[in-house]
């Protein structure tokens, strides 16, 4: 088994629904794999069981320990009555940790202005773009500061340019070493990064699709 | 209003002043946490429960705290867990804890003949405050503060995604159990105030109305406590003025104040 990320023979199921069925997938450090699928597919349950919220019925699951998720936006995250700083500094927070210290701040600011946030950190997050909403998302998961990445639908919604933005910044992170997945139902996301691998989820079995050496 | 700073003379006054204002804040911090969760109805809910408790204690001859922080502490649990997993359960956990404990608390009252002690809890008056209540509800009131301040960090990221917070790892079922307690505790002293019938008034209307105002997660719980103060200070004055029954006076102040944010903020 690769010994970053490797899922052997899972299965889980929903009521008398089968999710995933006997999957298994492997990826080294450092590398960027797209995964599509339809709606329904199984591609959220895929990504959720390497986040771990997802039991499985069976199987196996080697995962790196420094891992953050970033969910698919729901409208009820925007219109929750929080400001951009408040967002961010969460994803810094740990099991046996419940205070941020003066250095987690710092860190988060450095994230916050990385990413371009800096005049936003006082706004809420129903004041913000489609755009500036992902990057609050994925400032929040680099906070975590993981080895691997993932994130559900990153670019849904977006406008072309917000969506070339937004890949340029996660080609960035990719090239420090952060390995990623990206689940999308867009094809077009395939020009605007470089990836390792595409693989497809297709009525909860895996494909593997195209392997980019 | 020299009559009102003629009530301030008196220590009952002065206790109710204190203890309320203590309570109305903590009712209004954790209201904040059930209005964004969508539990609003959870306060009405425990009332009911407290109306239960009300009942046994009576009846049992036992002391009325004794029997109802437990009772509220595994009702708000069970409302509570309920909905989490059964993602819909929130409202018919709330109808069937409400609706159960009211029916229990009645039927038992009808074995027992204590009508008018069960009244003054029906209704609540801050102002009939014993030494004994005055101090459990400084008691519990600093314990939910301190509580909340503790894990404030932790009650705002469950608040806000629970399993973005699992994906960190952090275990949101004692969270959630936190928050249960509190609200339990809140239930339990808040309904000196206001009685059963209108808990839920204090808990969520100063929140309802904080979320009119722009900013962040934090400075909406400081609007909701300084709104629960103000409102709780002005009902206090006008039940006094047109000796009129506390709790009342104090929903209906947030009401209005309510009305008014909503035409200066449409």
């Amino acid at each position: 088994m690769n010994n970053f990320l490797s899922l052997k023979n899972i299965t889980v199921i929903y009521s008398d629904f089968k999710a995933l069925d006997n999957i298994s997938f492997s990826m080294n450090a450092g590398e960027l794999v797209f995964v599509i699928g339809a709606n329904g597919s199984g591609k959220s349950t895929f990504i959720k069981v390497i986040a771990g919220l997802r039991n499985i019925k069976s199987g196996e699951i080697i995962r790196p320990s420094k891992i953050s998720y970033v969910p698919q936006i729901e409208t009820a995250d925007r219109d929750f009555p929080a400001n951009v700083f408040e967002i961010v500094m969460t994803g810094l927070q740990r099991r046996n940790k419940l205070f941020y210290s003066h250095d987690d701040k710092n860190k988060a600011m450095k994230i916050i202005s990385a990413l371009g946030l800096n005049d936003f950190i006082k706004r809420r997050l129903n004041t913000l773009s489609g755009g500036q909403f992902r990057r609050v998302l994925l400032a929040r998961a680099l906070c975590g500061e993981p080895e691997l990445l993932l994130l559900d639908e990153p670019c849904a919604g977006l406008d072309t340019k917000s969506h070339r933005d937004f890949y340029d910044i996660l080609a960035e992170i990719n090239s420090k070493g952060t390995a990623i997945i990206i689940v999308t139902h867009d094809r077009g996301d395939f020009d605007d990064i470089k990836y390792n691998r595409i693989v497809e989820i297709s009525n909860g079995r895996i494909f593997e699709h195209e392997r980019i050496s | 209003m020299s009559e009102f700073l003629e009530l301030l003379s008196y220590p009952f006054v002065i206790r109710a002043l204190i203890a309320g204002s203590l309570i109305s804040v903590c009712a209004a911090v954790i209201g904040v946490i059930l209005v964004l969760k969508h539990y609003s109805l959870i306060g009405h809910g425990l009332s009911e429960v407290g109306f239960a408790s009300l009942s046994i204690a009576a009846f049992l001859n036992l002391p009325y705290m004794l029997v109802s922080i437990p009772l509220m502490i595994l009702s708000a649990f069970g409302i509570l867990f309920v909905s989490q997993k059964y993602k819909a359960g929130g409202d018919n956990a709330i109808a069937i804890a409400s609706s159960g404990a009211l029916a229990a608390g009645i039927l038992i009252n009808s074995f027992n003949n204590t009508g008018s002690n069960i009244f003054s809890y029906l209704f609540g008056s801050v102002l009939a405050m014993s030494e004994f209540d005055f101090m459990l509800a400084i008691i519990l009131s600093l314990s939910i503060l301190g509580i909340f301040i503790i894990f404030y960090n932790r009650i705002f990221l469950i608040t806000y995604n629970e399993e973005y917070a699992r994906s960190l790892g952090i275990n949101t079922t004692f969270y959630s159990g936190i928050i249960s307690i509190l609200t339990a505790f809140i239930v339990v002293i808040g309904m000196r105030i206001t009685g059963t019938l209108l808990i839920s008034g204090i808990i969520i209307l100063p929140a309802i109305c904080a979320r009119n105002f722009n900013g962040g997660f934090l400075k909406l719980i400081i609007i909701s406590g300084v709104i629960a103060f103000l409102t709780f200070i002005a009902g206090i004055i006008l039940s006094l003025m047109f000796n009129t029954p506390s709790g009342a006076a104090i929903i209906l102040v947030n009401i209005i104040l309510l009305i008014i944010i909503k035409i200066i903020r449409p």
